[in-house]
């Protein structure tokens, strides 16, 4: 037939040069029903062409790896092209067979083990490497062993590919478990019992830190009594703010922000709070063990895991923070919260000269001259609390402000009873008093001024740490 | 309070003796002062000192150098680099002020505060530590990975520039979540800014190595410059790329200016550098731009205000190592000198283009970012979500990220010190 000649010399020089389809596709058109298209079309695996031919071989031709033996040196090769082309070496008259003309009609190879799936030719396997293959590793012994990790293949070429990443990545979970894929390692890390129990641990201890510190501060926080009964620390309620986001209202100076919002929950169930408070406690633990479970960042896969235990500085070896144990607030106030101290006994004490009788204060005059707007503090008012110290210095009195401060300060130190403390070392109570700047200033504004001034005696002088150390504590308090 | 008051003013006149006593050098007497000084607890010498600090600043904006020597030795006699939170503190800003009152004297000034090339083994050593120590940076490189990785989604080119003050910890986060992208991940670039030519080099081979285990095709470029003289073109942005940038507390050093011999123009507007910085970035077009500073006006023309200012800076800095790190441990002293003290006296000591460290809050920022044609982009839930759970991981109460208006707060105690903020290029100008 006509067309089925054009037909195929068309499809001839298709498949020599693929260049050349494009021109030939007019061609193609003409004959399209006759013509495959130009590319191959891929089954699904397993899924043959109806109208394929289903070949069967015999697991002997299937595992035979040369079945194509030159008969002048017995030398087996794969192909038959390989041996043709062998015989040209041979001088022996050799053909290189050439694709048939007609169609060629599609082959299926169906596997000779009977138990097998792929023995039914409606689910055959359309490549004949791929069914040599597939019997090999189904049907056949495991003679490739690896010898790193003891698994065993029966076809070369998986075992060569599995010697080449065998070892070459690992991933190793805390349990022991080791993978060497990444998404496998993470799933298993997201159950694996070793790290819930690591993470609930690390959770516990800074529930305790916070738990405690939340105790101390409670008192000097103005919160209302609904807060106060809501007894369980802040770290669900960053869990809690997890699942609510609220914006945080700032009402104490302190970590008091998890009441906020579960007060604004709870308004309506102001009675119950109590009973709220306590089923927080109790499903705190498993809360927060899921939360612990969670909140390791290496669990999940599209997270950052900027964790603790990550390369956080590569060069020199980074100190392990969690070797640092936990520290115990002292009982020592914060800078910054000495900061606001000093702002507000600043802010609340009257006007004095104290610090210029000292002399200190000799030069107001360039002060107000020369400081110009330099002399210039903030004005308290504007600030909020721990961002200035809103000192009312005025323009002129620049250092005024210091009296007022130490005036400040004497009044809340509590007002010790104006024994005479010689600021010199005089006297027994020199030492061993609590109330060292109190008294200081009652010395100087009070009637110890003559007492130094009397003259100088040596005294036993107590010991810095002796002195300091004991004191700390009873002053913690009475500052608080 | 007012008897006290009229004690006081009726004891002016015998108040000459303190202040003979007080005017001498208070090394020679030390038998009055010792008693006073060794009764004090810790939280009443704090507060002294913070009296004699303010009083100190004072006379030295003021340029009272005799005054101001006077409290200065006073608090020298109290304050130690190892001593306790508030005594570390005030031996840093009295150094800063000592160093500031030398300024009268340029001489002096000058030889004993030599213009060295910043030691860069030191700096990144102290960057490392203050990575180490808090959680501030890597909260800033955790939100800014989130920042980035929503923004290139379904890119297939990205390019990063740094422009400073990254861990290569950054990037690696960075490389692994960038790999776990359900499209796969991109053709990266990143490309670095920054003076230490090592630290380059070894940053370079880190991430590469890391970025061919994780399959990502990537390439490193250094970019040897400091933030100033930095020239774009060196940058090599393509066309078609998707540009992201990273600024972490870099930026601010482009708002020092030489006020001394500006003119008085010039003086309204002394940050041409900064400005034309911005609008040669704007014109990358970037996708993404995220700038972490510090939250804290350390920029003042005020000598007291800076003071003031900076002095609450650094006690919530100092307080968050004294709650978490143990007084003796050798890191926190270092992290301390390298970073805090030189910061401090940076602030106080110096004036016109050396001084750097130009903090300023993020609602100044915000202005100046806008009005160089940025627009913000606001930083994603999902982002406060993983920082607040880093932040459970650290172990540390006290430490919060506060969202505001898109930007994050990093926060110790309710005091903002640091805050996060993303933008990208506006279109209409």
């Amino acid at each position: 037939m006509p067309v089925e000649f054009e037909g195929s010399s068309v499809m001839t020089m298709s498949n020599s040069a693929s260049g050349e389809t494009s021109v030939s596709s007019g061609h193609l058109a003409a004959a399209a029903s006759l013509l495959p298209p130009p590319k191959k079309k891929r089954n699904l695996p397993g899924m043959p062409d109806p109208d394929a031919e289903v070949i069967a071989l015999s697991p002997k031709t299937l595992m035979a790896t040369n079945r194509f033996v030159c008969e002048i040196c017995n030398k087996g090769f794969q192909r038959d092209q390989n041996l043709q082309l062998h015989r040209r070496g041979h001088n022996l008259p050799w053909k290189l067979r050439q694709r048939t003309g007609k169609e060629v009609k599609k082959r299926v190879y169906v596997c000779p083990e009977p138990s097998c799936v792929h023995h039914d030719p409606s689910r055959a396997l359309g490549d004949l490497t791929g069914i040599k293959k597939h019997f090999c590793r189904k049907h056949g012994e495991k003679k490739w062993k690896c010898d790193k990790c003891l698994k065993k293949y029966a076809v070369q070429s998986d075992w060569k590919a599995h010697a080449k990443t065998c070892g070459t990545r690992e991933y190793r979970c805390d349990c022991g478990t080791l993978f060497s894929r990444r998404d496998s390692f993470i799933t298993h890390r997201a159950f694996c019992d070793a790290l819930a129990e690591e993470s609930a641990r690390t959770q516990t201890n800074a529930v305790a830190v916070a738990a405690e510190k939340e105790s101390k501060l409670a008192v000097t926080a103005p919160a209302n009594l609904q807060e106060k009964q809501m007894a369980p620390p802040p770290p669900p309620s960053d869990q809690k703010g997890i699942l609510q986001y609220l914006p945080q209202p700032p009402l104490a100076p302190v970590s008091m922000s998890m009441n906020c919002s579960n007060s604004s929950c709870t308004t309506t169930s102001c009675g119950s709070s109590s009973l709220f408070a306590s089923t927080v406690a109790t499903q705190r633990t498993s809360f927060s063990d899921l939360i612990g479970s969670m909140s390791r960042p290496e669990v999940e896969p599209p997270s950052l895991c900027l964790s603790s235990n990550g390369p956080s500085s590569l060069f020199p070896p980074a100190p392990d923070r969690r070797q640092f144990p936990a520290l115990q607030p002292s009982a020592h106030m914060s800078a910054t919260a000495l900061l606001q101290k000093a702002a507000q006994m600043g802010a609340a004490a009257s006007g004095s000269s104290f610090l210029r009788g000292f002399g200190l204060a000799a030069s107001t005059s360039p002060l107000a001259a020369g400081g110009g707007g330099e002399a210039q503090w903030p004005e308290p008012a504007s600030m909020s609390a721990g961002l200035g110290l809103g000192l009312p210095y005025d323009s002129g009195c620049a250092a005024a402000g210091l009296p007022d401060m130490m005036m400040g300060s004497a009044a809340l130190f509590g007002s010790k009873p104006a024994a005479t403390l010689d600021f010199l070392g005089l006297g027994p109570s020199g030492g061993a008093n609590a109330g060292g700047l109190s008294a200081f200033i009652n010395s100087i504004g009070g009637g110890g001024l003559e007492a130094y001034s009397s003259g100088r005696s040596s005294s036993p002088v107590k010991t810095w740490d002796g002195g300091g150390g004991g004191d700390v504590k009873a002053n913690g308090r009475a500052i608080l | 309070m007012a008897e006290t008051a009229d004690e006081l003013s009726s004891s002016s006149a015998t108040s000459s003796h303190l202040l003979s006593l007080m005017s001498m050098s208070p090394t020679t007497i030390t038998s009055p002062y010792a008693p006073f000084f060794r009764n004090l607890n810790a939280d009443e010498r704090g507060l002294f000192l913070i009296h004699l600090l303010l009083n100190c600043a004072t006379h030295v904006a003021a340029g009272n150098i005799a005054q101001a020597n006077t409290f200065l030795e006073h608090i020298s006699l109290l304050s130690s680099p190892d001593g306790d939170n508030m005594q570390r503190i005030a031996s840093y800003f009295t150094e800063a002020l000592a160093t500031r009152l030398l300024r009268s004297w340029p001489g002096l000034y000058r030889a004993l505060n030599p213009i060295l090339p910043e030691s860069a083994a030191a700096s990144n050593h102290g960057r490392r530590l203050f990575v180490d120590l808090f959680p501030f940076l890597r909260l800033s490189f955790l939100i800014s990975n989130q920042a980035i990785l929503e923004a290139m989604e379904g890119e297939k080119v990205v390019h990063v520039i740094d422009l400073g003050g990254s861990d290569p910890s950054h990037w690696l986060a960075f490389l692994q979540a960038v790999s776990g992208r359900p499209e796969g991940p991109p053709h990266l670039r990143i490309t670095t800014v920054g003076e230490d030519r090592d630290f380059l080099a070894q940053t370079a081979l880190v991430l590469t190595e890391e970025a061919e285990k994780l399959d990502i095709p990537f390439q490193f470029h250094a970019v040897v410059s400091q933030l100033e003289g930095l020239n774009i073109e060196s940058l090599h942005v393509k066309t078609g790329e998707a540009l992201a940038i990273t600024s972490v507390l870099k930026l601010h050093s482009l708002l020092a200016s030489d006020e001394a011999t500006a003119t008085p123009r010039q003086l309204f507007s002394p940050i041409a550098k900064i400005e034309s910085f911005l609008a040669s970035l704007r014109g990358l077009s970037p996708k993404l731009m995220v700038v972490t500073e510090q939250e804290s006006n350390h920029n003042g023309a005020n000598l007291n205000e800076r003071f003031m200012e900076a002095l609450n800076f650094y006690a919530a800095l100092f307080d968050c190592l004294e709650l978490s790190v143990p007084r003796q441990s050798a890191e926190r002293l270092k992290v301390e000198k390298l970073v805090f003290r030189e910061e401090i006296k940076n602030i106080i000591a110096c004036e016109g283009l050396e001084r750097k460290e130009r903090h300023e809050k993020l609602d100044k920022w915000m202005r100046r970012l806008e009005m160089a044609g940025f627009g913000r982009v606001s930083l994603s839930y999902n982002g406060l979500v993983q920082a607040r759970r880093m932040l459970q991981g650290f172990g540390c109460e006290g430490y919060k990220v506060k969202e505001e208006n898109g930007c994050f707060l990093f926060c110790w105690q309710e005091r903002a010190l640091f805050s996060i903020s993303a933008w990208r290029f506006r279109r209409y100008d």
